[in-house]
Order: structure tokens, then C-alpha cells, then sequence
């Protein structure tokens, strides 16, 4: 008995001690490594280096990512260009989550990354507190923005004209299709046939949804996955969407959105909605049973597409591909720009990392790991981007890259308000899946839409 | 005063100040061993409870921080607002749906596990097995298991021909999956506290109660769930506390949605919708002021549930007493005298 209890009393105190080692440790190697790297690092590391300007001191730059950005493999060649840099990477699972931990953390006003990705969908967010974000200005970015498109630029810019951001991908979009299941409907399966069935550069919403409902009648089936991201695609094309130019709240009397809305909602009462769980599609396996023959695909869904049908036990037999065509013109959806918040230590040195990362070359790289489409000019016209990868064996051996540079062309950067995508889910979102289920006709689900907007913008 | 102090200084000062030490000793120490409860319990409780008060006064935008002091208007607002009373409806049919099966099956599952039975242990303790799984990994299981299209109770269902339930977008079956997996997980746990009750029963009373003709069921029901009246309350309050607090099932069970609670906020839940209000719609004053009503009603709640516990042990406690008295009196004649009450 004696022994266990004293056994028992070690124990606790070594547990104690190990509490108070690992409380300690993080401070204590902080405190001491500037110190001890500024009298060893110079004498070891100056012969390997042959620039001068690399910096003598240990800086650690931590880096905050979401999804598959495709940066992963680049931070280990930045580090070897740069002794004295050590990068380390963080990368959150989907961009909602990041999301969270952005605003939790940016609400604190502690714990920010030196770089910080991110998406454009939460710009109106960002741009309310631009303040708190380095002006890359300072930096160099005025020499630098040329590389972009410019309405990504436009885009990273806050009202008082600061550069907040350097783009990574943009989104522009094509038509992801299944050219088994329109050969099977007596329908052209091929790139071409299809971009022409669609009406090729006069292609519109209703044309596509006329396609659709001539494809349900021979088949039975429905045409796309689900209305959500064909309404989003719809929105963002607009010149103006919830919100005018100037910032107004612009949706009740909005003419455009309401007449695209009862097209959309009389394609879901045809039936041309397969009504599938938006980013489930039953683990991918949806894609592979003919549950739907479309799919809108901007340039990073691509991965997800390719993904979703390996997870489902698919490959590239599948049948699936990827056209040249998109009703009612040009549109982006998403995309990512590298920031760095003002409570970085490191400013120079992390404005340095993030524009390296969206340099041509790294762009090129990253869309071939992840096919995120580069917002960098140069890299769009890189053989490594139009070029064959493991995303054009999937697509049918589809030009991928050339198609997309083609569809990034005429798009203009949509304002986006403060609640823009507030409205886009909570306010639309309800309607959208109610029109796909059949439990509301398009007139009711844009009413319950405006009830909606009163209690959760209003 | 200076005077007695230095005529007697090498003898008697070592000795007061050691004495006057164990007393303050004996006083004070015991504070001081309870006081890092105290000191964790004001900084990481009472410390945010307060803050929370103070955002809820403000209309506090979550990035921009805080703006204009509205005093009670935000808790008006919420009152006034149809989303937080759909919240509350989901919260409280989840609960039910929940915390009533759960507590009734774990009675009878502690009542079977009490009983004579071969490899006890391995019993008693495999029923605990489902609350060492995370909750992430139940919500993402079982939201695979209710899905719509692909799910395997709605596969089950078209294989014997019946109509698949829309698990994920209609209202009732969506609370039912989500009880099921509230259910799944803190079933085991409560049985396990149920039988540390029955197991402290003393076994004397179980014979005597057989010896006068009381079948199992009426053991159970008027020895077992007597004694163990003091656990159940226990139990009723937390699971109550931990079921209007819910969370992590109904926002993973469709992570993706757009609107966290299902499209239509079917299944919604208030500290849900608290979280959507912050992190999503940016309004942290109105966040807050909804974590302060939750927190009035779970006080509230949890007030009234000791009540209705007391007053119905008490009269239990009067009923068995009494019966005792009348058993008492009818074998003892003499005592018809003493107690002419009964």
C-alpha cells in the first residue's frame, strides 16, 4: 500500500514537471534562438549563400492556407533560396473553416500567420477591416502589378487605393460534362459537338436549359447536380449583383436576378435538377451513376470533380470532360490572394514569400498540382499550364489549361457587398434547395427569399 | 508597548512567530489550497460570462469590434426574431426526443447490467464504448448513415419498397436522426452512473422484498427507482445542461450546407444559430445576447427541474413512510393505539 502511494506521489510529480517543461519550452527556445543563430548562422552559412541580401538572422514565416492551393511543395525550394527563412505552413481543410479561424483570430487581434490566404468570397469582409492588413504598396507591388489580370488587382485594392493582396487562382468557368451519358441520349459527347449543342459563344441560360429538358425527355434524368451553384454562376456574371456598383443593397427590384430566378425555377420543376447534397453528392458516387449529365465547373473544381469520382470508385473512363462554353458569357467564381496582416513581425520578408508564391513560375506549378488556374498572365500562356497533366488525362485528354485562359477572358470583377455572401447562402440558399425539392414553385420561393433578406440583412 | 517586547527577546519571540505562523496556518492555508479553483473559475468562467454581458449591451460587429452602446436592445431583438425561436423549438424537440428515451433506456439497461450475470465487467463496460468515440466521428458517420440519396437506412428502405425519409431536409425525421445520435452516444454513460446507484442498494432490502411476495418488477419499481432517486435527478439536470447546449451533431451532420441547421434551419439549433449569428452574419452583440438568454433558460430549467425533483421525492419519501407505518401497525396491534392516524 505504502509503495503504490508513493509511487503514485512520483508520478504526479513528474507529471507536474513535464506540464511546467512543455508550459516553458515554446518561450524559452523563442528567447533564445535570435540570439544564439546571430553569432553561429553567419560564420556557417555565408560561404553556401551567393546573395548578399538574404538575411543572416533565423526568421520563421508561418503561412495559413486553406483547401488544395497546390503551395505545399514550393515552401521547401523558397527555403533553400533563401537561408535564414524557415517556412512554417499551415493549410485548413475547406475554405469555411478557414474562414472561422480567420475572423476568430483576426477578432482577437492575435494569433494571424505572417501570410494569410484569402478567398474571394470574403473580400467585402476583409475590405471592412483593410486597415489591419499591410499595404503591399510598401512592398513593391505597384512594380509587380502587371503581372496580374487586372481586375484581380482591382479586386486586392481598398477604397483608399492600398493593395492588400496578391491573387493566386481565379475561377473562370466552363461546363463540365459526361459525354457517355449524352452519346447514350443520341446527343454529340464530344468537346466541340457539345460547346455548338450549347450554342457555342452565343451560348445563354435558356438555351442550356432548353438542352436539358430535350436530354430528361429521351433519358429520365435530370441535367445538372443541383441548382445552388448554377444560381451562384448565374449571380456572378451580372454586372451588378445583390449589391449595385456604389454599394447598395440591390435585390427586390432587381429585374435581371428575378427573371434569371423563374428560369432557374422552371429548369427545377422540369426536373433538370438531379436536387443532390451540394459538396457530398453521396461521396462522389453520384457522379458515376448518371445522376446528372452537366456540372459548372470553374477552373478549381476541376480537382474536385476528378476527386469526388475516384472517391465514388470512378477513373478517367468515367466519361467525363470538360467544354469550352458557358451560358451567358464569361464568369469567375472564387479564387485566393495572399495577404500579410500588420501583425506580422516579419512584413518585408512575408510581402517577399507571397509574392514569390504568385510568380509565373510557382503559379504554373501549383496549377499543376492542384489545377488552380493562375491569375498571373504569364502563366496562363505556359506550356506547364495548357499543356497535358494528370487533370487532361482525366478530362478526356481536354485542353484544359487553353480552355481555361479562353473562359477567363471578359470577365469583370463583380462588387461584392458587405452581406454578399450572406445573401448568396442564408438568404437564396433556402429557396434554391426548396425549388430543387418541388417544395415551393419559383414565385414562392422568391417570395420566402425576400422575407428572408428583411430578417437576416435587414 | 516597546518596552516588554525588548526585556524578553531571545526566549519568547522564535517561539510566537512560529506559533503565530501554524495559525495563520490553520486559518488560511485551506484558502489557499481552494483558491486555484477559485482564481481558473474567475478567469476562464465568470471572467467571459461577464464579458458576454458587456458585447451583449453593444452592437458589436465582429471584425470592426464594438460600435454603439444599445443597452438591452439586442435581447429585444432576439426575443422579437422568428430564426431564434425556431432555434429554440429545434433545440427543445431535439432535447426531448433525446434526453426522455435516453434516460429510460439507460435505467433499464443499469437494471439488466445489475443483475447476476456472467463476464460482468465486459458488459458494464462495453456500453461505455460509444461515448469514447468523438463526437466529430459520430456526426460524420451517422450523417453518411441518414444521408438522402445514398444513406444506408434509406437504402434498407427501398430494398423492402418502402419511400426513402428525407433525413437531411424535413424537420421531424432530421430531430430524430439527430437524437438518434445524441442517444447512440451518452446512453452508455448515464447507465453507467445509473448502475453506481443501483449497486450502493442494499441487497437486504431486494430479499425481504422477495420474501414478501414482491415480483421483479415491482422490486424495480419501488426499491430500485426510490433509491437511486438522487442519481436520476443528477442525471436529468445534466443531460438537460448538455441538450440544450447542442452543437457539434447538428452542424456536422450536412457540413456543407450553406446555412448551418439544414437549408429551411430545420434542425437549427439555438447555440447553432448563436454561431451562425457571430460567425457568419458578423453580429457578435447579438451573438452574445443569445448565449445570456440560453444561459437564463438552462438556469432556469435546471431551477425548476430540482424543484419538481424535490417536491416529487418528498411526497415518495411521505407515501413509503407511511406505508411502512400502516404495515407496521397491522402486525403490531399495541400500535393502533399509538398511531391512530393510520
Amino acid at each position: 500500500m505504502t509503495t503504490f502511494r508513493r509511487r503514485s506521489a512520483i508520478g504526479a510529480a513528474f507529471a507536474s514537471l513535464a506540464l511546467l517543461a512543455t508550459a516553458c519550452s515554446p518561450t524559452a527556445t523563442d528567447a533564445a534562438s535570435p540570439g544564439a543563430t546571430d553569432t553561429t548562422k553567419p560564420a556557417t552559412s555565408k560561404p553556401a549563400t551567393s546573395e548578399p541580401a538574404a538575411p543572416a538572422e533565423n526568421i520563421e514565416l508561418t503561412i495559413t492556407t486553406f483547401g488544395t492551393m497546390g503551395l505545399d511543395g514550393l515552401y521547401k525550394e523558397y527555403e533553400q533560396a533563401h537561408p535564414g527563412i524557415t517556412i512554417k505552413a499551415t493549410n485548413i481543410d475547406t475554405g469555411g473553416n478557414a474562414l472561422t479561424d480567420w475572423q476568430t483570430k483576426q477578432a482577437a487581434g492575435a494569433g494571424l500567420p505572417d501570410v494569410q490566404a484569402v478567398e474571394e468570397g470574403w473580400l467585402s469582409k476583409v475590405m471592412s477591416v483593410s486597415d489591419s492588413f499591410t499595404d503591399l504598396r510598401d512592398y513593391g507591388a505597384s512594380d509587380i502589378a502587371s503581372r496580374w489580370v487586372p481586375w484581380k488587382v482591382a479586386q486586392a485594392t481598398d477604397q483608399k487605393g492600398r493593395i492588400i493582396g496578391y491573387g493566386t487562382d481565379i475561377g473562370p468557368q466552363g461546363i463540365c460534362f459526361n459525354g457517355k451519358s449524352l452519346k447514350a441520349a443520341g446527343m454529340p459527347g464530344d468537346r466541340d459537338g457539345f460547346a455548338q449543342l450549347l450554342g457555342g459563344k452565343d451560348a445563354t441560360w435558356q438555351k442550356f436549359f432548353d438542352v436539358g429538358k430535350q436530354y430528361r425527355d429521351k433519358t429520365g434524368k435530370a441535367w445538372y447536380d443541383q441548382s445552388g451553384f448554377v444560381w451562384n454562376s448565374m449571380v456572378n456574371q451580372l454586372d451588378e449583383g445583390y449589391y449595385t456598383k456604389d454599394g447598395k443593397l440591390n435585390v427586390k427590384d432587381n429585374a435581371q436576378l428575378k427573371e434569371r430566378w423563374t428560369m432557374l425555377a422552371d429548369a427545377a420543376k422540369a426536373g433538370l435538377s438531379s436536387n443532390q447534397t451540394q459538396w457530398d453528392w453521396g461521396g462522389g458516387k453520384a457522379f458515376l451513376d448518371d445522376s446528372f449529365a452537366t456540372f459548372v465547373c470553374p477552373g478549381w473544381m476541376l480537382g474536385v470533380v476528378k476527386g469526388q469520382v475516384e472517391a465514388g470508385g470512378g477513373d478517367a473512363t468515367s466519361g467525363w470532360d470538360f467544354a469550352d462554353v458557358y451560358p451567358g458569357g464569361a464568369a469567375n467564381w472564387g479564387g485566393s490572394f495572399l495577404t500579410v496582416p500588420t501583425t506580422s513581425k516579419h512584413p518585408k520578408e512575408a510581402a517577399e514569400l507571397a509574392a514569390w508564391l504568385t510568380d509565373a513560375k510557382q503559379e504554373v506549378a501549383s496549377f499543376q498540382a492542384a489545377g488552380a488556374f493562375p491569375s498571373v498572365v504569364a502563366a496562363q500562356q505556359d506550356p506547364g499550364v495548357t499543356g497535358p497533366s494528370d487533370l487532361t488525362k482525366f478530362f478526356n485528354n481536354a485542353p484544359v489549361g487553353e480552355i481555361l485562359a479562353k473562359r477567363a477572358e471578359g470577365v469583370k470583377a463583380q462588387f461584392k457587398g458587405p452581406d454578399d455572401s450572406v445573401i448568396q447562402e442564408q438568404v437564396f440558399g433556402p429557396s434554391v434547395q426548396a425549388i430543387d425539392s418541388g417544395k415551393a414553385d419559383g414565385q414562392k420561393a422568391w417570395d420566402d427569399a425576400m422575407k428572408l433578406l428583411d430578417t437576416v440583412v435587414g | 508597548m516597546h518596552a516588554p517586547h525588548t526585556a524578553t527577546p531571545t526566549v519568547t519571540q522564535p517561539r510566537s512567530w512560529r506559533s503565530r505562523l501554524s495559525s495563520l496556518d490553520v486559518k488560511y492555508s485551506p484558502y489557499a489550497y481552494v483558491a486555484p479553483f477559485f482564481i481558473l473559475f474567475g478567469l476562464i468562467g465568470l471572467f467571459p460570462l461577464v464579458y458576454t454581458f458587456v458585447v451583449s449591451l453593444n452592437d458589436w460587429n465582429l471584425l470592426t469590434g464594438p460600435g454603439d452602446w444599445v443597452g438591452f436592445a439586442n435581447f429585444s431583438r432576439e426575443l422579437g426574431d422568428a430564426l431564434f425561436w425556431n432555434s429554440l423549438f429545434n433545440t427543445f424537440s431535439i432535447f426531448l426526443l433525446s434526453s426522455v428515451p435516453q434516460i429510460i433506456t439507460a435505467v433499464v439497461i443499469a437494471a439488466l447490467l445489475d443483475q447476476n450475470l456472467r463476464a460482468k465487467t465486459f458488459w458494464r463496460l462495453s456500453v461505455l464504448i460509444p461515448y469514447v468515440v468523438t463526437p466529430v466521428a459520430v456526426a460524420l458517420i451517422f450523417s453518411n448513415i441518414f444521408g438522402e440519396k445514398y444513406g444506408l437506412v434509406n437504402n434498407v428502405l427501398g430494398s423492402i419498397g418502402l419511400d426513402p425519409v428525407m433525413w437531411k431536409t424535413e424537420t421531424f425525421p432530421s430531430h430524430v436522426a439527430l437524437a438518434t445520435m445524441v442517444n447512440w452516444r451518452w446512453t452508455g454513460y448515464n447507465t453507467l452512473i445509473v448502475l453506481a446507484a443501483m449497486q450502493a442498494v442494499p441487497r437486504d432490502i431486494y430479499e425481504s422484498a422477495a420474501i414478501d411476495g414482491a415480483g421483479p418488477v415491482r422490486r424495480f419499481l419501488s426499491i430500485t427507482i426510490p433509491s437511486i432517486r438522487p442519481t436520476l435527478i443528477f442525471v436529468i439536470i445534466t443531460s438537460t445542461i448538455g441538450g440544450l447546449q447542442i452543437f457539434t451533431e447538428p452542424k456536422l451532420f450536412n457540413a456543407a450546407s450553406s446555412v448551418p441547421g439544414g437549408p429551411q434551419r430545420q434542425y437549427q439549433t439555438t447555440v447553432l444559430y448563436l454561431w451562425d449569428l457571430a460567425f457568419n452574419r458578423q453580429e457578435f452583440g447579438r451573438a452574445a445576447a443569445v448565449a445570456w438568454i440560453l444561459f437564463l433558460l438552462i438556469v432556469a430549467i435546471g431551477v425548476l427541474n430540482f424543484l419538481l425533483a424535490r417536491t416529487i421525492s418528498g411526497t415518495e419519501t411521505r407515501l413509503v413512510s407511511r406505508r411502512r407505518h400502516t404495515r407496521a401497525a397491522s402486525l403490531t396491534a399495541g400500535s393502533i393505539t399509538k398511531e391512530p392516524r393510520a
